[in-house]
């Protein structure tokens, strides 16, 4: 992608920025990049098979990252709406990133495949997308490609546990995180999870028990998601992280379709709109915190 | 036999040497075990109380003294908040001895220079006892321990007694600012105390544990002093589960902590990859 | 080592025989969440199982070092504390068409668990168990077996190895444990074609997987001790997220966690958890001082243990080459490709250290 290409090399050469982290061919699909000098810049490319969320990448406590220097990121929309958290929450300062977004057509769940883009392959994540343009950037690059096709099965699997009772859901989901290693590959992927000790780590108190128990498995994963609620953008890094095909995508979704109800906050590529669990106000609607 | 589980401790006596080190000395709960157990000065254990996890420690006593065995420990984190919140009676858990051991029988005929820092004292003050209990064995003894201030001094009982042999060189000293107004040690840092304590290099051997920016100091001093590389002895913590060598998470390189160490010479600490 | 013929009803036979006996059999079976995946689940027959397919999506690793295992239960009361043992004895059970990477991953973990304190938990489970691996034939792309000294038709941590050939399979007993299972069982005489055809086949697996990395040479585990320094450790693991997902699914990662758990106010258990070098607490001390601070260093830990300090110190490379770290990894860090740059790095800066 040649624009993308050329300005990634201008920013370097001039300084602007010490890398450029975007995507570039791997040895099986696409995979994330670093690139600090100008001459890969060639390198980069955007695709349908760019799934990663690059604003993993900002996470302040990744050291090794934060040393390369000031950064630019290309994002697509959804990783744009991570990127604007990251500044909602004021983990990265404005002035210290340069955004690159794209113009995007939907990505593919299985970016190994490279199929085209039908109902069956497109990513869940691109189902309810507004943001193909993105609005929060330094720089908006790319031709608009028509809409994705829409991928039914998350609507379908959102469906089917609407229709479930409170105790067939509590079932379901304890068959499902019955599988969980408590690797917390989920959360090292999620951009924002960036907590430098999460509550799982914590053991005076000790919150949650450590081991991969049901009881324990359950009060992880509800804790995360909860913890996600009004933050989580659906870019389905968990699900793609999980070494145990948890479908932790559903039930992020779920929380954040519950949020949307609730709270009529959708999350958005505006670091400046107040999520609602992320602001403290005296007139609350709930009495307890007022 | 599984080698995950612990012996049974009862705790016979509590001491507190600072505001935040406290000192158990702990015996075994089955008669057969307290007979036949031994260690070698320098071996760590893992001590447990049940219910809130393990944590290693040196074994602070020396190797010459049967039917017990002392720990040394701040309370830094959820288990040694509950081992201190443990009485005098109450039952702890004990994985043991791991580790290799300063080489005592290299060391005897000798004469021993120990340095310790603060809660350092605690391995050292195991081999100090082991070599006094054999009194004979060894050439001159010269000790320079030193703390930030007089309230960090542990095993104060101790070092009184030390203080009164007339078969020890003590050094006790502060940290400029940390001394009282009867203070009688000096009052400086440990490579200065260890340079100004009139040790002679030759024919002897230095053990020193402390923290490590005292070892990253003082080392040169030694070395200045005229003491090769491997004649000084140390012990490397690091971050410990099993404590024997499967767990995999206390290698620097290919040197197992628990396995090849705790005990180390300054000439093999300079060969490991600077990971620690 | 010996060999027999095994028809298709021979092996249902074998199965259900087993079943019956309540012993427990695992075979890989396809996934409920995605029929092109296998996993190695419980059967009860034959015909449950997919044999020989692709390689299951997650090792034996768990049947021997299980997720969360219990190592001990305690009870605690004024009076004091007893301790309950657990178990070292299992009941027998037998894996069926283990790939051979993933039964070679069990020889290899062998060699930690035993090479001073016998860790008679695993022990315990590897003897209660007889593996029955099965002719890799379904190599892709990330496979590499070949190059860390093993094969698709490796024979190491197996009791029998099973070979596809016409009518059925041919068996090879390796051990007094595949003897006793296959006792009987099938015709003693093989077929010298049948014998030609499972070399064949098992000639052109090998060579299907050796055009993927060529033979880790003897001395890279010497070069990569040496460069412990090279600035390559600080570019090669950026993407890197240390989820340590790579850690769960692969065979011989064995590093564990020890943690108590409190289930009342009297009783509890003390547990070992599977935990990875690759996370960012993993060496942190309680001072707060962490020797592997950054991802740089954690992603350097893993490549030095598997490829350089296990070999040193037990003579095996800590890797099966099964790939699957590859085919997992979020961020795209591809283990086989990384360790073909830097055999190439190797020979073109031999032996000396870049301090």
């Amino acid at each position: 992608m040649k624009e993308l290409q050329d300005l990634a090399r201008k920013l370097l050469t001039e300084g602007t920025v010490q890398v450029v982290i975007g995507y570039e061919e791997g040895p099986r699909t696409a995979r994330p990049a670093f690139i600090t000098d100008p001459e890969k810049a060639g390198n980069l490319i955007f695709d349908k098979r760019c799934v990663q969320n690059l604003a993993s990448y900002l996470n302040p406590r990744r050291k090794q990252i934060v040393s390369l220097g000031k950064a630019a990121v290309v994002v697509k929309g959804c990783d744009a709406r991570a990127v604007a958290g990251l500044l909602r929450e004021n983990q990265i300062l404005r002035e210290n990133i340069v955004i690159i977004a794209v113009r995007c057509g939907g990505v593919l769940t299985d970016p190994e495949s490279n199929a085209e883009l039908t109902t069956e392959t497109t990513s869940a994540r691109c189902g309810n997308c507004d943001v193909r343009e993105p609005k929060l950037f330094d720089y908006l690059i790319g031709e608009l490609p028509p809409a994705p096709p829409v991928n039914p099965k998350r609507a379908e699997q959102i469906a089917a546990l609407e229709k479930m009772t409170a105790a067939e859901r509590w079932a379901f989901w304890s068959q499902e995180l019955s599988r969980c290693i408590r690797c917390h590959a989920c959360r090292e992927a999620c951009p924002m999870c960036f907590c430098v000790q999460c509550t799982a780590e914590k053991s005076t108190p000790l919150w949650i028990d450590p081991s991969a128990t049901p009881r324990a498995n359950r009060a992880w994963q509800t804790m995360r998601v909860l913890h996600q609620a009004g933050r989580c953008v659906d870019c389905l890094e968990c699900e793609r992280a999980c070494p145990e095909h948890i479908p932790l995508g559903l039930l992020a979704r779920y929380i954040a379709d519950s949020v949307e109800k609730r709270f009529d906050y959708k999350t958005c590529d505006d670091p400046s709109v107040v999520a609602p669990m992320g602001i403290y106000r005296t007139d609350d609607d709930e009495e307890f915190i007022r | 036999m599984n080698i995950y589980q612990p012996y049974l401790m009862s705790i016979k006596e509590i001491t507190d040497e600072t505001v935040d080190t406290r000192t158990f000395r702990l015996e075994f709960k089955d008669p057969a075990v307290a007979e036949k157990f031994t260690f070698n000065a320098g071996q760590f254990g893992e001590y447990s109380v049940f219910g809130e996890g393990e944590s290693t420690f040196c074994i602070a006593s020396p190797s010459t003294r049967k039917g017990y065995i002392e720990c040394s420990f701040k309370a830094s984190g959820k288990v040694t908040r509950a081992l201190r919140r443990l009485s005098v009676g109450d039952t702890l858990g004990f994985r043991g001895p791991y580790g290799n051991n300063f080489p005592l029988d290299k060391m005897k005929g000798h004469s021993m220079l120990f340095i310790a820092g603060g809660i350092g004292l605690a391995p050292v003050r195991s081999v100090i006892w082991t070599c006094l209990d054999q009194r004979d064995e060894f050439k001159n003894i010269t000790i320079v321990y030193g703390a930030r201030s007089v309230g960090d001094l542990v095993y104060k009982r101790e070092l009184e007694e030390w203080g009164k042999r007339s078969d020890i060189n003590l050094c006790l000293s502060v940290d400029p600012g940390g001394e009282t107004p009867d203070w009688k040690g000096k009052i400086a840092r440990i490579p200065t105390a260890v340079e100004e304590s009139g040790v002679v290099a030759a024919d002897t051997f230095a053990v020193i544990c402390g923290p490590p920016v005292m070892i990253k100091f003082t080392l040169p001093v030694l070395t200045k002093l005229g003491f090769p590389a491997d004649h000084i002895y140390t012990t490397l913590e690091n971050r410990m589960k099993c404590g024997l060598g499967k767990c995999g998470r206390c290698n620097i390189g290919p040197t197992y902590v628990c396995k090849d160490g705790p005990v180390f010479t300054a000439a093999e600490i300079r060969a490991l990859p600077q990971e620690f | 080592m010996t060999h027999r013929f095994l028809s298709q009803a021979d092996l249902k036979a074998l199965i259900a025989e087993l079943v019956a006996a309540k012993t427990r059999v695992i075979a890989p079976v396809r996934a409920k969440d995605d029929p092109e995946q296998l996993d190695y689940l419980p059967i009860q027959s034959l015909e449950e199982a997919t044999f020989g397919a692709r390689i299951p999506r997650r090792s034996l690793k768990e049947f021997f070092l299980p997720t969360t295992e219990i190592l001990l239960s305690y009870h605690q009361t004024k009076e004091g504390v007893t301790i309950k043992e657990v178990p070292t004895e299992h009941p027998p059970q037998v894996l069926f068409s283990a790939t051979p990477c993933d039964a070679a991953g069990l020889d290899v973990v062998d060699k930690v668990m035993n090479w001073d304190y016998k860790d008679e938990l695993w022990n315990g489970r590897r003897k209660a168990a007889t593996i029955v691996s099965f002719l890799c034939s379904s190599m892709d792309a990330t496979c590499f077996c070949t190059a860390v000294g093993l094969g698709p038709d490796s024979s190491r941590g197996s009791d029998v190895l099973l070979v596809p050939v016409e009518g059925g399979y041919l068996a090879t007993i390796l051990t007094e444990k595949g003897e006793a299972l296959l006792q009987g069982k099938g015709k003693a005489e093989v077929p010298a074609a049948v014998q030609a055809a499972a070399d064949a086949a098992q000639s052109e697996a090998r060579k299907k997987v050796e055009a993927n990395l060529a033979t880790i040479p003897a001395d890279f585990s010497e070069w990569l001790a040496k460069n412990f320094d090279h600035p390559l450790w600080k570019t090669i693991s950026l993407r890197c997220h240390g989820c340590g997902a790579c850690a769960s699914i692969c065979p011989t990662c064995h590093c564990f966690d020890i943690v108590d758990e409190h289930n009342s106010s009297s009783d509890g258990v003390r547990r070992r958890n599977w935990d990875s070098c690759q996370t960012s607490k993993f060496t942190l001390h309680a001072s707060g001082h962490n020797p592997r601070g950054s991802q740089n260093e954690r992603f350097r830990q893993r490549v030095e243990h598997k490829f350089s300090i296990y070999p040193t110190k037990f003579g095996d490379i800590l890797c099966t080459g099964c790939g699957r770290c590859a085919r997992v990894c979020p961020g795209g860090m591809d283990l086989p490709t990384l360790i073909g740059e830097l055999m190439t790095l190797a020979k073109a800066e031999p032996a000396e250290s870049k301090l």
